[in-house]
């Protein structure tokens, strides 16, 4: 027995010796003469249908993989081009025509209005098709197609509509699929009109994607995107140190500190997406205007939600709590990144830090401190101690409310921290409205409709106390009649003006605070990734951008395709065989002398 | 009870003590163990809650070892050896109380089931055997999750999964002390159940009670911590939420070793000490594995 | 980890046949009980697992929503198509009926029957779980023997104290050490095992493929071992330090066999008996650490399912996970109960 578990020992242990060097050696192989870029992810597709799929990663893939209508513009963001080569809108803005380019699907198929019009049709009709992008649909009244040309008509003016998310899928692929629910659009290679053609998906492994030879913009400069999955983010920053992945995109502060100082990567700080706001319960109620929900009576009290406006120091929030990694938030929930809609405060409207300042307001007011130094209601009764709402299980927003409560107990209010699970946060926080401020957070696309539409009346929860998905509980006359009209402008400088009256009315208002905009952080391997243009070109995202452009555009360094895929260089082979070749010899001697004492004890 | 009964019982502790104090490396565990329970609960007399807090942390980020900080600082610049002290105080709590939850239950359904016969022994033994075949770290995993994430469902969630094995031995143990001819002269004297069960029964399953509630408390510690990892903490400061923070905060790639390790090794350290001082004492008072070491 | 660490003696008594009830059945009858006993079991985890997932605070429409916004309509649509407009009564009679078809729901999240997600993801596991229980059974009774069999020694002091050590050690810890190490690499010392899922994304074919897989399988599994390896060493040890004092032992010696055939051909079967139960009585706690593994190193299994589960969370994805795991472990503890009576005489003829 202990003979033969010794042989097992050595024989695994020179087995796995020989098949790390023999994988080391035959991962140069495929790799050879192919200009491959690794893309690494914390985050597993959740489907291959584009019907279904909602997760980033996939979002990214299948931008990768599909024509859109329209696609953000490299430099500007604005709606150009892309399976669309042209459009006309009629004079009321409810019909639109599209001229869709004669390109051909990567099968040699040619790409026409109809299967636009069947992919917009079949989510308008079939309720699990709607899972994705179910919404971008919900105004279209029809959808036809003569040739190359596309009618779409709308039952209500809408300007964002060239901003349409909804990958155009193949009409004579996809025409079979009869459940869409449960297809999971494993087919491969896929059928597809981009850049890149998905050839490969190991489940929680990986994707492959091939470059399109057929790409009506010419063929991507590399061969072969892959997409590597870590559930592990601590192993996929290791990957890129190693350089088992090339890329990795929506980093983390902390992760960004781990790589910023390695010499052959290139930490990538940009302006970011994303806008981080407190979310104040003034007064929630539901669509039918009954309260709800049991938030602190003060904050009913515009000037109140000024003086917390007054008493935070953003400046030190973004250096301490966001380690410097972001841009204090002088307007509102749209990211300066989206310039043309970006709105700022100036001038007097603008709430600097100024504690003094929110004293003096809630002194005027009549809110007076206590003998403990907290403030009560001007009628006495009740003190003005809020809760702050965050997520169990996040670092970042615990440092958050630790320094808010700071800043607060300066001007006499009290903050207790409450911590929630993720499902009973968005309850409590969007639609019981048992709150008093909460953190919040939105990742703004390039037209920021969406996110202005959290903030409408129609977004409480109904009557029944349902539904909704309010960012706010917001309902202001003033910001619904800007809403409504910048739906019907179809000049884009007079709707820009309309959308940044919005965020004014946001940030005067104070519903919400935007505290910050969070930057974008990346990292590629220089050795591996000779240029890649971020989306907007000046300053932009690599990874979750609204546009393939980054991935188009990216070449690889000639030399990279040498580097083994393992990425161990060769002295940690030499090493790794000498040490297993140590403990064999010492293996092999303990078990021999083993024997022998054993022997020794026998009679 | 009487000064005869009690005269014995204070012999038979100090014949138990001489036993164990065999053991050195239960002592040693006993030593540690009893070490890391003083710190915890005189923790408060000399550090408070503000070493965890990350506005008034004293040192700079991701600092080594130094005079100062004997640990390094985290990602905050917080002392990570005040931490790990204060939470010790999370992690010993949910340690134990968790086992005592567990040792509850046990004790409870496995005299139960040992005592009384029938139709009630039976379903008893069905529930335990049920529980126990529960992959009780999935199970445990299942209800934090449901239940949310507070000290108290932690306690719960591995209490409620790891009662059965104390079950069991205590039914076993209970079957062996009933059949005690003095059981049956109690019970002809007319002693009740309760009688039997908690002045005969319990002072004799009681030792091995404790052993059983030491190895408990060693597990439901390291439980803590993998909860921890996977996500579904009790937002305090812990061993285990500790680690999880090292990992958030990508302390390996930062090459702050003492981040990881530190706490990780107060898991060790403890969990060692608690499940040498249970083994020793199972050997010392299991008989059959007294006659074999 | 958190296992009892010597369950032997609960472990030997779960499959014995209820000891104050003397019983004399054939080994048909004895099976067939123990399959009702498993039938009755899983039925009650059904069961418990419907009321258990009801306990969820909130709705439940919107706890699978997950905060993405629905309109009322929507949500109402939701609640019919769950079912969750029906009485409680017929709901349990609906999960029930679906359960016993081995419908387990569709995944919020993958938008999949749960039931294909977990085909998907099973083979991974297995093979690494089930290699790394045959490393941890065969070292854990190999030193184990060794141990007791000259207990008190150098090689059991050691033995017994390494195991000791890695049991108290959270496998998570010891997993992201390892990976540091000899994955990734720490200071001058590069890191040469992969840290990263179960094959390279350029695997090449045939042994070689093999051999990725197996460079793969090295980490993960060394970190399985080591944690559960301990309890099978300390298993195997006390219960050949049982039988040595046996006088069937002494019996041999006197006949002048030599030693170490006393212990291959007369202590070491009858010790291995309690250890194959735990074996299969602990393949619970296996699955256990599968989850943290299996999420540390990337490894597309159903541990890793089942954490993405937690993570998201996916309510009827981990309820799906969560009752095959169960029921899985009830069918091996099952089957132990029977081979146990099979093999060993002394509970045959009890």
């Amino acid at each position: 027995m202990r003979k033969w578990v010794a042989r097992l020992v050595v024989l695994g242990v020179a087995l796995l010796l020989a098949g790390q060097g023999t994988t080391a050696a035959l991962a140069q192989n495929p790799a050879a003469g192919k200009k491959i870029v690794r893309v690494g992810a914390t985050q597993a597709m959740d489907s291959m249908n584009p019907f279904l799929a909602v997760r980033i990663v996939s979002t990214q893939i299948h931008r990768w993989m599909y024509g859109f209508l329209t696609v953000s513009d490299s430099k500007t963001l604005q709606p150009s081009p892309d399976l669309a080569e042209s459009w006309t809108t009629s004079e009321d803005g409810l019909t639109w025509t599209f001229k869709i380019r004669q390109a051909k699907w990567s099968d040699g198929q040619p790409v026409t209005a109809e299967d636009a019009a069947w992919t917009f049709n079949r989510i308008m009709t079939d309720e699990a098709a709607k899972t994705a992008n179910g919404p971008a649909v919900e105004n279209f009244e029809s959808v036809t197609a003569n040739g190359q040309e596309l009618t779409i008509k709308l039952k209500a003016p809408q300007a964002s509509m060239l901003e349409n998310p909804i990958p155009i899928v193949p009409k004579h692929v996809w025409e079979s699929v009869t459940d869409m629910a449960n297809y999971d659009a494993e087919k491969y290679p896929a059928v597809t009109s981009g850049p890149y053609i998905a050839v490969e998906h190991k489940k929680d492994q990986y994707v492959k994607l091939v470059a399109n030879p057929n790409y009506w913009r010419g063929k991507p400069k590399i061969d072969e995107l892959q997409v590597i999955f870590y559930s592990n983010p601590q192993a996929a920053i290791a990957g890129l140190k190693n350089g088992d992945i090339d890329l990795i995109g929506r980093l983390n502060p902390p992760e960004y500190e781990a790589i910023q100082n390695d010499p052959d990567i290139v930490a990538w700080n940009t302006q970011g997406r994303r806008a981080a706001y407190l979310q104040i319960n003034h007064g929630a109620t539901t669509t039918d205007n009954k309260p709800i929900g049991d938030g602190h009576p003060a904050l009913k009290d515009p000037k109140v939600r000024q003086a917390l406006h007054y008493a935070i120091d953003k400046q030190r929030l973004v250096a301490e709590v966001q380690n410097g990694l972001a841009q204090p938030a002088n307007g509102s929930i749209v990211p300066p990144m989206y310039k043309d809609f970006f709105w700022e405060a100036t001038g007097d409207e603008k709430v600097g830090y100024d504690p003094a300042r929110a004293n003096q307001i809630l002194d005027d007011a009549g809110y007076k401190k206590g003998a403990d130094g907290v403030r009560t209601m001007p009628d006495g009764d009740r003190k003005l101690e809020f809760r702050f709402s965050i997520h169990t299980d996040t670092p970042i927003e615990d440092k958050l409310a630790e320094y808010l409560t700071g800043f607060f107990k300066d001007i006499g209010i009290t903050l207790t921290t409450k911590k929630l699970e993720s499902s009973k946060f968005t309850e409590e926080t969007g639609v019981t409205g048992l709150f008093d401020l909460a953190i919040s957070g939105w990742s703004v696309n390039p037209d920021p409709e969406e996110v202005m539409a959290t903030h409408l009346c129609s977004r409480r929860p109904n009557a029944a106390g349902e539904g909704g998905g309010t960012e706010s509980f917001y309902c202001d006359e003033t910001f619904e009649k800007l809403y409504q009209e910048q739906l019907k402008e179809l000049d884009r400088p007079k709707r820009i003006d309309l959308l940044k009256q919005m965020q004014e009315r946001l940030y005067t208002d104070a519903p919400i605070i935007a505290l910050y905009y969070n930057n974008d952080l990346e990292a590629y391997r220089k050795d591996r990734i000779a240029s890649i243009t971020p989306i907007p070109e000046d300053k932009g995202l690599l990874y979750g951008g609204s546009s393939y452009w980054p991935f188009y555009t990216v070449t690889v360094k000639d030399t990279a395709v040498t580097s083994p895929a393992g990425g161990g260089s060769n002295t940690g082979l030499i090493a790794g065989i000498a040490g297993g070749v140590v403990v064999i010899a010492l293996a092999g001697f303990l078990l021999s002398r083993r024997r022998k004492s054993v022997a020794d004890d026998r009679e | 009870m009487t000064s005869v009964a009690a005269a014995r019982r204070r012999q038979a502790l100090s014949r138990f003590w001489a036993d164990f104090r065999r053991h050195r490396a239960g002592l040693a565990g006993l030593v540690v163990l009893v070490a890391a329970v003083l710190l915890a609960v005189f923790a408060p007399l000399f550090i408070d809650d503000s070493v965890t807090s990350v506005v008034d942390a004293p040192g700079e980020e991701w600092s080594g070892p130094s005079l100062a900080f004997p640990f390094g600082t985290d990602e905050s610049g917080r002392s990570i050896l005040l931490m790990v002290w204060w939470g010790s105080r999370t992690s010993l709590l949910i340690g134990f109380l968790a086992a005592l939850v567990s040792i509850v239950i046990g004790m409870v359904v496995g005299i139960a089931a040992g005592h009384f016969r029938g139709w009630l022994s039976a379903v008893l033994m069905r529930v335990t055997d049920w529980f126990l075949v529960l992959p009780s770290m999935v199970t445990a995993l299942v209800l934090a999750a449901i239940l949310g994430g507070s000290t108290f469902t932690i306690i719960m969630a591995i209490g409620i999964t790891t009662w059965p094995s104390t079950a069991r031995l205590l039914r076993a143990q209970t079957l062996a002390v009933e059949a005690r001819p003095y059981i049956e002269r109690s019970k002809a004297l007319g002693g009740g159940h309760w009688h039997i069960t908690t002045r005969h029964v319990l002072p004799n399953v009681a030792p091995l009670l404790l052993a059983s509630t030491t190895l408990e408390v060693a597990s439901a510690i390291v439980t803590e911590s993998t909860l921890a990892f996977l996500g579904v903490s009790s937002n305090k400061t812990s061993w285990g939420t500790m680690l999880r923070g090292s990992y958030d905060y990508g302390a390996a790639t930062q090459g702050a070793w003492w981040y990881i390790l530190i706490p990780g090794l107060a898991i060790l350290v403890v969990v060692m000490a608690f499940t040498l001082v249970g083994r020793a004492l199972e050997a010392v008072l299991n008989p059959r594995l007294r006659k074999a070491t | 980890m958190t296992a009892p660490l010597e369950a032997a003696e609960p472990a030997v008594q779960a499959a014995g046949p209820g000891d104050e009830r003397p019983v004399r059945r054939g080994t048909l009858q004895y099976a067939l009980s123990k399959v009702g006993g498993a039938l009755f079991s899983i039925a009650m985890v059904i069961v418990a697992t419907f009321f258990v997932f009801r306990l969820l605070p909130g709705d439940p429409v919107r706890n699978l929503a997950q905060g993405r916004n629905m309109t009322p309509a929507q949500l109402d649509l939701e609640r019919h198509r769950l079912g969750l407009d029906k009485p409680l009564i017929n709901q349990f009679f609906d999960f029930v009926g679906n359960t016993l078809r081995l419908d387990l729901g569709t995944s919020y999240e993958y938008k999949r029957p749960v039931l294909d997600l977990i085909g998907e993801r099973i083979g991974p596991t297995l093979l690494l779980a089930g290699t790394g229980l045959v490393i941890a059974v065969s070292l854990g009774v190999w030193q184990g023997t060794r141990a007791g069999w000259r207990h008190g020694g150098r090689f059991d002091r050691f033995s017994t104290g390494t195991s000791l050590v890695l049991w108290s050690v959270p496998t998570f810890w010891l997993g992201l050490l390892l990976m540091m190490v000899f994955g990734v690499g720490i200071g001058p010392i590069p890191g040469v095992l992969p840290f990263r899922g179960i094959e390279s994304v350029d695997a090449p074919d045939g042994f070689a493929y093999l051999l990725d897989v197996a460079s793969h399988m090295v980490l993960p599994c060394l970190t399985m071992v080591a944690v559960i390896y301990a309890q099978y060493l300390l298993v195997m040890r006390s219960s050949l330090l049982e039988e040595v004092s046996q006088d069937y032992v002494t019996v041999a010696r006197a006949k002048g066999l030599r030693d170490d055939e006393v212990r291959r051909r007369h202590a070491v079967p009858n010790a291995l008996l309690p250890t194959v139960t735990l074996v299969f009585m602990r393949i619970g706690f296996v699955v256990g650490g599968a989850v943290t593994v299996e999420t540390i190193y990337t490894w597309p299994g159903l541990g890793q399912l089942f954490y993405e589960a937690i993570v998201v969370p996916d309510f009827t994805l981990m309820q799906g996970t969560f009752m095959l795991i169960t029921v899985a472990v009830i069918i091996m503890n099952t089957l132990a109960d029977v081979v146990y009576h099979l093999l060993d005489p002394r509970v045959r003829s009890a």
